[in-house]
């Protein structure tokens, strides 16, 4: 029986500073041994704990979509981790410990149109999703809407992929930035009110929503009034972890484990747990 | 005794109703014999659930940093000096407390009993005087209560509340203990080799729980050593780690510490942690001629700077 | 594999020589006296193990999950990284004098640690090493309540033979496979005589338990009902939010992952933590979903009589009565849990 807390190696392939501030940094990373590579299979909304030998482990969302070679993460520094993490070169090793959690349904999702709804950071995992099906099975879904707010426009992750998508015609991609800044053409205003004013329509479609608390509070209820039902919308949540299996005690909401039952959770199933915080 | 509860409860009750306090924290009774349980009390209706017996042994002092309210609470002389000490530290605003001061004659150490009855459970107990009588359900015994007073009671110079606002019952006698070093100072006497021998063997029982710490009203940093980052102090129960622990907290309590004892009747496993703090208290006196907690004008020597301070012993 | 079921008898005299015999395969554990507390260790010689006790201070737990584990370590040397799981020599280990209680919360730790989707292959290995022979309790203590969750004082489960005090002899009950291996040819049968008097004293020692704990009434709570009850704003007041209860608890499975360098490497390890700790729940971004010692107390109490029980059917407690002996404030669950119960009753 495998240990399940043995990281299997990775090397750092690429390091891409998302940000302005370079709080943010994307990592490509590489598997050493091939059937690693093959045993790590997983799906959009999954996540991995990283290892940084010496200093420790911390989850993160897969960033990269399964159909991608290797694997990315977006990572922001905040922490020990992060900011050892952040210090890493191309060539050095990390470890891995995953995949881990519920991924986005996919199967449910199919058929439906979809509002992709992120604030920050958060954009990752949800990126991971998105892409998945323009890689995959693009015509299996509905109309795909996709609202992306950050505070200025330095901070948007992926700008070359947005730069992208933006110019197809099988996504609605609109971004938003708190607050105007020169030579900023896009839209302007907070995630919660442009999501508003662009009301989508709630039939037949699911919501995923991806952010901070501030910004989840603030959201969940103008998805609420435009119709979208708890089970129609779709979280992911961050909780402080340590095994990442639903061992050490440490994630729970109630009696759910974000490590184990989610990091997704739809808001019905969300409902019937206490109010811990998201 | 009974006096005493019932003068405790009346002056509670006044100062709730009067609403000089808006909060008074006490003892009531515990739910095993011979225990009492800190107890926080808001309304005068309340009142009643204080108690006073030998085996109010927490320092409640350790409820006090961190508080906006104002509190009345029933302080030892241990508990007084170490309130003294929280309000030379800012920790607390001396108008901030109502102190309800209890002499007190010492207070029993459940261990002890646990260790003196070979582990046997006691069923009913009472105090008569200066005995104690213990009964369990294949045993009788009567005891002197001076036999079962904790070490740090059996030393203690400050047995009448240093500071308070109201001395409830009738002042004590100071203990007739000649010498409160006594212990340290036949400690002293061994080699290196066997003082670390013991040090060890101690430690070696510790399991991190940090029950010496948290119920030691001085520690109150919001994020302590043995947390922080970078980490000072391994966080295992590698007996080096462990060792370290208690070294450096110690040191962070000298010139503070006033040997109420509540580091060790917290320990489960019986660590014999006073020896540590009981020396450095007795280097402080010795070198700086400081006792923690007894004026609120006198600061801690570790605290200050003074030119004239003693300076022989840098070398 | 049916279980056979078989008495065997023991004078108490001759334990101390059995443990010797036992020795001589395996390793012996059993409770000794060590600066006046009761605490399982290996012993040097049958004579050390103590057949008169109430419970040993800490919990035997740390023989299946011990408090500080290396779970590998790591050589960096030119840039190549070498990851090392310890290798450790298999030892079968015997533990003598486990109470029911104790022998009971490992089938509680293992659907943590076996049952879960992922399954901690250190702790299997333990629990298929050890061998438990457990000491039913003749006299509970008004501090246990292990018939309040479950438990019984002479109860089987997880033992692979318990040992009944009849004050001069012991009459053994086997109940696995591995407890007749490794008794049959030691010990003989019982007579009919000491299995009356070991039905007796089972029947007392159960009629004898104190007083109950409403742990099934407070798993039957609603939960959304409950969380924010205002009786959680005063019954962690006096908790000081040190980790004894939860060190010395046998159910008690939290734990925490750090990393620590060596010269040329290092090692991770995992250790023992408490969901009392302020730290416990603190994320990096500085936001705690825990801040204060009311949620803190809050989702100790509830995880143990709700969430696990919800989960599994019976709760993270088994009635030990360790934590209410040694909490330094006497913060009493017994009573949290019957006073939660009783506001919603």
């Amino acid at each position: 029986m495998r240990n399940p807390f043995i990281p299997r190696l990775l090397r750092v392939e690429r390091v891409v500073i998302e940000t302005a501030d370079n709080n943010i940094k994307s990592f490509h990373l590489s598997f050493l041994m091939k059937e690693d590579e093959e045993a790590f299979s997983y799906l959009p909304g999954q996540f991995a704990e990283l290892s940084v030998f010496g200093k420790g482990e911390a989850p993160f969302g897969m960033a990269s979509s399964p159909t991608e070679p290797g694997l990315r993460f977006s990572v922001n520094k905040a922490g020990v981790v992060t900011t050892a993490l952040h210090r890493l070169e191309e060539g050095e090793m990390v470890g891995v410990r995953g995949p881990l959690g519920r991924p986005y349904p996919i199967a449910e999702l199919k058929g439906k149109n979809l509002v992709v709804v992120a604030g920050g950071f958060a954009f990752t995992t949800l990126r991971s999703l998105v892409k998945y099906i323009l890689d995959t099975a693009r015509d299996d879904f509905g109309r795909i809407d996709i609202l992306y707010g950050v505070r200025n426009p330095g901070l948007f992750l992926y700008k070359e992929e947005l730069e992208q998508w933006s110019k197809r015609d099988d996504l609605h991609l609109v971004l938003t930035i708190d607050r105007e800044v020169e030579g900023w053409e896009g839209k302007v205003g907070l995630v919660p009110n442009v999501l508003k004013e662009i009301a989508p329509n709630p039939d037949n479609t699911y919501a995923l929503v991806c952010g901070p608390p501030i910004m989840l509070k603030f959201t969940l209820p103008v998805l609420r009034e435009l119709g979208f039902p708890p089970e129609r919308t779709i979280l992911s949540l961050e909780k402080r972890m340590k095994c990442g299996v639903g061992m050490c005690g440490r994630c729970n909401i109630g009696p759910k484990f974000v490590c184990r039952d989610g990091p997704v959770f739809t808001l019905a199933e969300l409902a019937q747990l206490p109010d811990e915080g998201l | 005794m009974a006096d005493l509860i019932a003068e405790m409860r009346q002056a509670a009750r006044r100062l709730l109703e009067e609403k000089k306090v808006d909060l008074i924290i006490g003892f009531e009774k515990g739910t095993l014999p011979l225990r009492s349980s800190p107890c926080f009390i808001r309304h005068p209706e309340d009142v009643d659930r204080l108690t006073w017996d030998s085996s109010c042994e927490n320092n409640l002092a350790k409820y006090l940093p961190g508080r906006k309210e104002k509190i009345g609470i029933i302080a030892k002389g241990c508990d007084s000096r170490a309130i003294v000490g929280l309000i030379q530290e800012k920790q607390l605003e001396r108008e901030q407390v109502v102190i309800l001061g209890v002499p007190c004659q010492g207070m029993l150490d459940r261990w002890k009993m646990e260790q003196l009855l070979e582990g046997r459970e006691v069923l009913e107990a009472e105090e008569r005087g200066e005995e104690l009588y213990l009964k369990g359900c294949d045993f009788e015994r009567t005891l002197p209560r001076a036999e079962l007073l904790h070490r740090s009671c059996q030393v203690c110079r400050h047995r009448n509340p240093v500071l308070y606002d109201l001395l409830l019952g009738e002042r004590v006698a100071e203990s007739p203990v000649p010498d409160e070093y006594a212990e340290i100072r036949e400690f002293e006497r061994k080699s290196p080799e066997e003082r670390w021998a013991y040090f060890t063997k101690e430690i070696s029982r510790c399991i991190r729980c940090y029950g010496c710490r948290n119920a030691c009203p001085f520690c109150y940093c919001r994020e302590c050593f043995v947390d922080a980052e970078p980490l000072w102090v391994g966080k295992t129960i590698d007996l080096t780690d462990t060792q370290l622990f208690h070294l450096v907290r110690a040191f962070h309590l000298a010139g503070r510490c006033v040997d109420c004892g509540a580091c060790e009747r917290a320990c489960p496993m019986g660590v014999d942690l006073r020896k540590l703090n009981k020396k450095l208290e007795k280097d402080v006196e010795e070198l700086f001629g400081y006792k923690a907690g007894l004026s609120l004008e006198e600061l801690p020597p570790l605290a200050t700077f003074r030119p004239e301070d003693p300076q022989e012993f840098i070398r | 594999m049916k279980e056979q079921m078989k008495y065997l008898k023991l004078s108490k005299e001759e334990m101390a020589n059995l443990l010797d015999e036992l020795r001589r395969e395996f390793r012996v554990v059993a409770p000794v006296r060590r600066e006046g507390l009761i605490l399982f260790e290996e012993i040097g010689s049958g004579k050390e193990a103590q057949l008169d006790f109430g419970n040993s201070r800490k919990s035997p737990k740390d023989f299946f999950f011990p408090q500080m584990e290396v779970l590998f370590s790591y050589q960096l040397s030119d840039n190549e990284l070498k990851i090392e799981e310890p290798q450790p020599e298999p030892r079968k280990t015997v533990i003598f004098g486990m109470r029911p209680c104790d022998a009971r919360a490992l089938l509680l730790l293992d659907k943590i640690f076996l049952e879960g989707e992922v399954q901690d292959s250190n702790y299997r290995r333990r629990r298929e090493e050890n061998i438990i022979l457990a000491l039913g309790c003749t006299h509970p203590r008004r501090t246990c309540f292990c018939t309040s969750v479950g438990g019984n004082p002479f109860g089987t489960e997880g033992i692979d033979a318990l040992f009944i005090d009849l004050g001069k002899t012991y009459v053994v009950e086997v109940l696995t496979q591995k407890g007749e291996e490794l008794l049959r040819d030691r010990l003989s049968e019982a007579d009919e005589e000491s299995l009356k008097s070991a039905e007796r004293v089972k029947r007392e020692a159960e009629s004898s338990m104190g007083p109950q704990v409403k742990a099934k009434e407070l798993a039957d709570l609603n939960l959304l009902d409950i969380f924010e009850d205002s009786f959680w704003d005063q019954v962690h007041e006096k908790c000081l939010g040190c980790g004894i209860c939860t060190y010395l608890c046998p159910t008690c499975s939290c734990f925490d992952v750090i990393d620590e360098k060596t010269d040329s490497g290092g090692e991770r390890i995992r250790l023992w933590d408490s969901c009392l700790y302020p730290l416990f729940t603190l994320q990096a971004s500085g936001v705690n979903p825990r801040p204060t010692g009311r949620e803190r107390m809050r989702q100790r109490v509830l995880h143990k009589f709700k969430y696990f029980a919800d989960e599994f059917g019976q709760p993270s407690c088994v009635g030990c009565g360790r934590c209410v002996v040694s909490c330094p404030v006497n913060l009493d669950i017994r009573r949290v849990v019957n006073e939660l119960v009783g506001g919603k009753a």
